[in-house]
This record gives C-alpha cells, structure tokens and sequence, in this order.
C-alpha cells in the first residue's frame, strides 16, 4: 500500500520543484497524485530483482545528426 | 458529381479522378476551403487555414501532373495537419497560450515527407491542448465539436484530425497517439486511424507529450486510404533518436488478402469488465464485428486480459512524468498559460519520484513480455476502441477515464501498430470503432484485417448530419 501524500507534503515538494501553486490548486491536484502513487505500488508488485526498465541507451546509435 | 459528393470521395477514388481529368486539384481544393467556410463554424476543427498556399500549391500541382510530373497518389491531395506538427513558416500552437504565436523555421520530417509526396495544406487542425487533459474550454481557440452531435466530444487529443475527415473538410490527415490519441478521435467520429508501431514514423518536429510513448500517424476516412499515407510518411530518420531503421513493405500490397484463418484474440476477461466496465451498448457493438471477423473466416480466441488492464497503470505513470520534464520550465516560469485540464493532468508528474517513473518503466518490461505472449496463440488483437460512446460536453467527468477500461494505451506502452475502423453506431446515433492490434512492424496485417471488414459492411459510406 502507497503512502498517501499530505496537503502540507504536496506543498513542500511544490516549493522544492520551483512551483508556485495556490493552496486550492493543491488540493485540486492532491486525489489525482494519491491515485498515480497508488498505481505505481500496483505495478511495484509485478516487478522481479532482475527487470530493467524498458527504456534503454545504446552505445552503438551514433548516427544522430 | 455534387459538391458534396466531390468532397466525400477517399483520396484513392480522388487520385484516380484526377488522372482521369474529371476535376483538378484546383477544384479539390476549393471544394474543400468551401466547405470549410460552409461548415467549420460550428466545428471549429482548424486553428490556422493556409488557403492562399493551398491555392497556390492545387496550381503547381495542376501543372506538374498535366505535364506528366506524377509524384503518386497523395500528388493534389489537400489534406492537414494537427497542430502540434512544424511547419515552417505557420504557426504551431499545440492549441495552447504557451505556443500561440509560435513559427516554426522548420517542417516536422512527416510535413517534409507528405509535401514531397504533392500533398496540398489546408491548414492546422484543433487538438486536445498539448495533446493531453481534455478539450481545451479556457484554451485561447475554442474546442472541437463532433459532427455526428455538436454536443458531442469528438474524442481527442488528435480531435480537429477526427472531425475534420468524418465533415468531409479534407481528405486525409495526421494526428499523435500517446495513450490513445488517433484511435480515440478515429472512433468517436467514424474514421479510420492508425497507431504505427513505435518507431516507424518519425517524430522529428512533433512537439513531445512523451517522449517514450509518442507516436505519430495518419487518419482518413478509409482504410486504404490511411495506408497511402502511412506509405508517404513511413521509414528511418537519423534525426528520430527513436526512429526504426527497418524496411518500410508496400502497405497496400495485402489489402485484399482476406482473413480466413486469421486467429484473433479478445482480451475481454479481465479487462472488459474493469471498474465501472465497458458501455453495453459499446460492447454489443463490438461483438457484432467480431460475428463479421468470424463470418470472413478468422476464428476468435478469448485470452487473458488482466496485463492489457495493467498497462494503463504504468502508461499514465510514464506519461505525466515525461509531460512535465518537457513542460518543467513553462510551469515554473508562466504556469497561468496552460489550461485549466492540462495543467492538472501534467501537474501530477511533479509530485512522482525518479523511483517511480523507473518502476513504471520496469513494469513495462513485464506487461510488454507479457502481452506479446500472446501472440503464439493469436495473430492479433481485437477490442473496442473505446468503452463508451463519446460524452456530451455538458457532462464531462475528468476522472471518468480512471474507471471504464482504456483500450488504447497499452499499445502505446508496448509499442505495437493498432488501428481503429468504424464498426457501428450506438443508439444515440453516435459512431463506435473496432481496434486491431498486430505484432511490431506489421502494419500491413492491421490494414488487411481493417480492410477486410470495412468492406464486409456498410460504416464507410456514412456521413454525419451537418
């Protein structure tokens, strides 16, 4: 089960991301951010030791002009 | 030939009318910025019309094919643009206050790639704002219509793309797909559109929603016609670090191959019934085109559909965190430009970890596994494009989309070609899509099994009440 975030946490990392947002702003955006990290607790649980994420560099692509 | 008749006819049977010498691409072209003038009031599917260079581009083209310089079948084709492609010289909003006055100095690689092809530009179609919330209400242009229901959403975020084509206003299109954004429209406006498989178009000059979901593609009114231009716009870019250097097969090739034999899976258990669960209605829709499937000779196989379920999890999680990495600045420095649904939707990444985006990413790796799986037992996929008819303005809920099943995204989040035909109406006389998914690089097998259904039926040859 995910953490739910507090109104007074979600303005702490708005202050820290550089965001100026008023306080009935934060509110409005607090059930939409509790839903995405509970989302990602879901997918945590599909996870084994050995997956990579699926996005991934190649040292080869040097054709980039 | 009335106007309307003109107006409606597919870019193959306009290509072919063209050779004939029946009309120019003068009188395309026109026909088209007729209606435009006639109809989009009540639309408003463009942003931006370019009618003096349409004008001028339907002369050169009249010269060019009365003197034998035949670029193919796209050559005096009027068509446009979602307005999140470059195009150099007219302005690119992305239907956002943050790029209102924006001119591109440069053409995206897909505009570069259909103006050589002798595409004529009508214009700039409406979208959802950055390609992402909902339609845009507090946006500086007014927000799409359906022309089935002006009521009526016409889907999005690809939304001017969907409705222009279903008003007969051009004849072909492109939009963006990062959650669902060509199939959506597609479907609530009784189009054809298609997903290509991550990779095969380029994005070069397509202003980013996610970088690693973002595709971009083409909509039409048929499909043949959307395989036309595929064809133009398909194949490597060096610029596109996501571009994919594999061979680009002639997409028409197999059109009227038939599907007899063709294994078809519905991921139904598991997913059709998630949450508040898929619109009945929608659902017998559905069923019905698959009775079609199996009466053209494809048998259909049920397979689990909790991963497909899934994958929206990790889509959304991937994308809002992409979004406002791109978005970063802009929020700091005048966040107020943004809409109101926008700004919500992207706002969310703000508040994810590094830890979770990389999670998301991760799960993506197993849904993908997982459902590519699947394909030793089926050779493609079949679901609604969307689980509802789409809503009336009046009665748009934002977290709507979080409880009824998204058909969409996870093809988005596997990267796998999916296209959406028209395959009925609902009750309310509003237009359903049957989705196609078929394994990477086979593009041509989405055509084939689309093809072979529009052609069973009779959706095609509807035209909305206007």
């Amino acid at each position: 089960m995910a953490a739910e975030m507090t109104p007074e946490a979600l303005s702490k990392m708005a202050a820290r991301a550089g965001l100026k947002l008023a306080e009935d702003e934060l509110q409005e955006l607090l059930p939409g951010v509790n839903r995405a990290l509970r989302q990602v607790a879901e997918l945590r649980q599909l996870i084994e030791d050995g997956t990579e994420p699926a996005s991934a560099f190649s040292a080869l692509k040097v054709d980039k002009v | 030939m009335t106007a309307d008749d003109l107006s409606y006819l597919t870019i193959s049977e306009a290509a072919a009318g063209l050779r004939r010498k029946e009309f120019s691409p003068l009188e395309l072209t026109k026909a088209c910025l007729t209606r435009i003038k006639a109809i989009d009031d009540k639309l408003h599917s463009f942003i931006t019309l370019t009618a003096d260079r349409a004008l001028k581009q339907a002369r050169e083209a009249e010269k060019e094919l009365h003197s034998g310089n035949d670029r193919g079948p796209l050559h005096g084709i009027p068509i446009a643009l979602k307005d999140l492609y470059a195009t150099k010289g007219i302005r690119t909003t992305c239907h956002s206050a943050v790029l209102e006055h924006w001119i591109p100095d440069h053409d995206a690689t897909a505009v570069a790639k259909l103006q050589e092809a002798g595409t004529i530009l009508l214009g700039k179609l409406g979208m959802h704002e950055f390609a992402f919330g909902g339609p845009s209400v507090d946006a500086p242009f007014p927000a799409v219509r359906n022309p089935w229901n002006t009521a009526h959403i016409p889907g999005g975020s690809s939304s001017g793309s969907g409705a222009a084509l279903a008003a007969a206003l051009c004849y072909g299109a492109l939009g963006s797909d990062t959650g669902g954004s060509i199939r959506t429209p597609s479907s609530h406006c009784g189009i054809v559109g298609i997903k290509p498989t991550y990779g095969r178009v380029s994005r070069r000059g397509v202003v980013p929603l996610s970088w690693s979901l973002d595709h971009a593609g083409p909509m039409a009114r048929c499909v043949e016609d959307c395989a036309l231009l595929l064809q133009a716009i398909a194949g490597y870019d060096a610029k596109d670090p996501a571009s994919a250097n594999v061979v680009v097969p002639d997409f028409r090739a197999g059109l009227r191959d038939g599907i007899k034999g063709l294994r078809v899976g519905v991921p139904r258990a598991g997913w059709f019934d998630e949450n508040k669960g898929t619109d009945p209605e929608t659902e017998a829709v559905f069923d019905q085109a698959l009775k079609t499937l199996l009466e053209l000779g494809a048998t259909i196989v049920e397979i689990d559909g909790t991963p497909f379920s899934l994958a929206r999890k990790a889509n959304q999680t991937i994308l809002v965190c992409e979004a406002y990495a791109y978005h970063e600045k802009t929020f700091q420095s005048t966040p107020e430009k943004f809409g109101s649904s926008v700004r919500r939707r992207i706002l969310e990444g703000a508040f994810l970890s590094a830890a979770d985006y990389i999670t998301a990413q991760r799960a993506r790796s197993v849904l993908n596994d997982q459902i590519r799986a699947n394909f030793a037992r089926v050779d493609v996929f079949a679901t609604p494009s969307a689980a509802r008819p789409p809503e009336a303005f009046e009665s748009i809920d934002p977290n709507e989309q979080n409880l009824r099943p998204n058909f969409t995204n996870p093809f988005n989040l596997t990267g796998l070609p999916a296209i959406s035909v028209p395959c009925g109406f609902t009750p309310g006389n509003l237009p359903a899509g049957l989705q196609i998914v078929a394994r990477p690089f086979e593009e041509a097998t989405c055509f084939r099994v689309a093809y072979a259904y529009e052609q069973a039926t009779e959706w095609r040859k509807q035209r909305p009440p206007l």
